[in-house]
């Protein structure tokens, strides 16, 4: 199954989980699965239907915007990890 | 300014990729950094080291010991002396490398100054600890066709980009919209460690001297991801960005923060020893998650209308819609300070 790499700020909304398997053949379905398990996590991740403009998700290493989105195929072999912006310094 | 000799350098010229040509570019080259907190320190020192001719370091801040942690220029004597952090990095560094210049400016960078502060620069730097600051550093940078560097760090990862306008992604291709006030740990909530900072403004630094020697096939062009705590090192691919997605910034050339209409506005409470700093924001603040944050390190309560806590002095009072009173202070620059460290911008 795909894996979805949870960033250490979401961790306390994904059970303290750093990686979860998910079913599923888009990021879309990989999403609906990891909402519908952990609905505080959607809701840092989703502003109703759309990803949040300050979260970025990665297919492997390829950014989903300069792919197909949220319809990006995603292999059993694939991870997907959600990149948190940044701030300190 | 070049020295007669650049002896002092031979080791770094002895590395082929620079060698003399490169080194006399570097002392030839202005560089404007915009902020002197741990990313910042880390980055004088390696250019200073490495020979940059002009230094402007720009920082609104002054140092006090909890500081000491992770900011590699300052020390006990600076805090006793209560000197801002520009002053003190600019000593240091001056008895460093007497052989450059290196104008220390004590400011809050705003969209009023911005464009003067880094106008002359060739490359501008980011020591930020705060996303307000780096979009506004972001639209200046595009608007004059100048490169930065972007540094990011909290706990013990930290990420980094380098941004050339018009033939990489910017900041705001990346991210499009800064994440609202309160919505992402800071080094104040989170902790950060030193090492974490030193190994991202260390590849901050490195990319600097290829963009001032114009090393230019040599940059970076992903988005670097490191933690030191467990040994990941990633390379996002982000270049597929530039032009696929409709940047409002560099693409669109709506400088949004540069022309004021977005970031935080502040106002003194007259005869209350109180600042509001007031932050546009799109969403209701999650109180649950921001007192998480808090908790740890200071008592905090909250209900439906305003969340409440004192650190350091400072009593915040903080509202849904991301405004927050700051007491114990009238100082502007300090309540700004204090609003990015423990709510985050």
């Amino acid at each position: 199954m795909p894996l979805v790499r949870i960033p250490t700020p979401l961790r306390p909304h994904s059970g303290g989980l750093d990686k979860v398997e998910v079913a599923g053949s888009t990021v879309q379905e990989l999403f609906d699965q990891l909402g519908a398990a952990y609905p505080a996590l959607r809701e840092r991740l989703f502003d109703g239907a759309e990803l949040r403009r300050f979260v970025n998700v990665y297919v492997n290493d390829e950014d989903i915007r300069y792919l197909d989105d949220l319809a990006t195929p995603v292999a059993p072999t694939d991870e997907v990890s959600i990149i948190p912006a940044v701030a300190g310094g | 300014m070049v020295p007669e000799s650049l002896e002092r350098y031979s080791r770094q010229m002895r590395f082929p990729p620079l060698g003399e040509a490169g080194q006399r570019k570097l002392v030839q080259s202005k560089v404007a950094l915009c902020g002197c907190g741990a990313l910042g320190t880390v980055l004088a020192n390696h250019l200073a080291r490495a020979g940059v001719g002009r230094l402007r370091i720009i920082d609104r801040d002054f140092i006090e010991t909890h500081n000491l942690q992770r900011q590699i220029l300052f020390d006990e004597d600076d805090v006793a002396q209560n000197l801002p952090k520009a002053e003190a990095a600019a000593r240091k560094l001056r008895a460093i490398n007497s052989e450059i210049e290196i104008e220390a400016v004590v400011t809050d960078i705003d969209h009023t100054n911005i464009l003067e502060l880094v106008g002359d620069a060739d490359l501008i730097l980011d020591g930020t600890d705060n996303f307000e600051t780096r979009y506004l550093i972001n639209d200046a940078a595009v608007k004059l066709g100048k490169p930065w560097i972007y540094g990011g760090v909290i706990g013990s990862e930290g990420q980094t980009m380098t941004i050339i306008p018009g033939k990489t992604p910017c900041l705001r291709c990346l991210i499009e919209t800064a994440p609202p006030p309160g919505m992402t740990p800071t080094c104040e909530t989170a902790g950060v460690l030193g090492p974490a900072v030193a190994v991202i403004a260390s590849f901050e630094a490195v990319e600097a001297v290829k963009v001032l020697a114009g090393a230019w096939d040599a940059l970076n062009v992903n988005l670097i991801m490191v933690d030191v705590w467990d040994w990941t090192f990633r390379q996002l691919k982000i270049a597929g960005l530039l032009g696929k997605v409709d940047c409002p910034c560099c693409k669109q050339r709506v400088f949004e923060w540069l022309e004021g209409g977005q970031g935080s506005h502040t106002t003194t409470l007259c005869g209350r020893n109180a600042v509001q700093v007031a932050v546009r924001r799109e969403q209701a603040l999650d109180f649950a998650e921001l007192a998480g944050r808090i908790e740890g390190f200071a008592a905090v309560r909250h209900n439906a209308f305003m969340l409440r806590f004192a650190v350091e002095g400072h009593e915040f009072t903080v509202f849904p819609d991301g405004r927050a009173i700051i007491k114990g202070t009238n100082d502007i620059v300090k309540a700004r300070t204090l609003y990015s460290q423990f709510i985050g911008s």
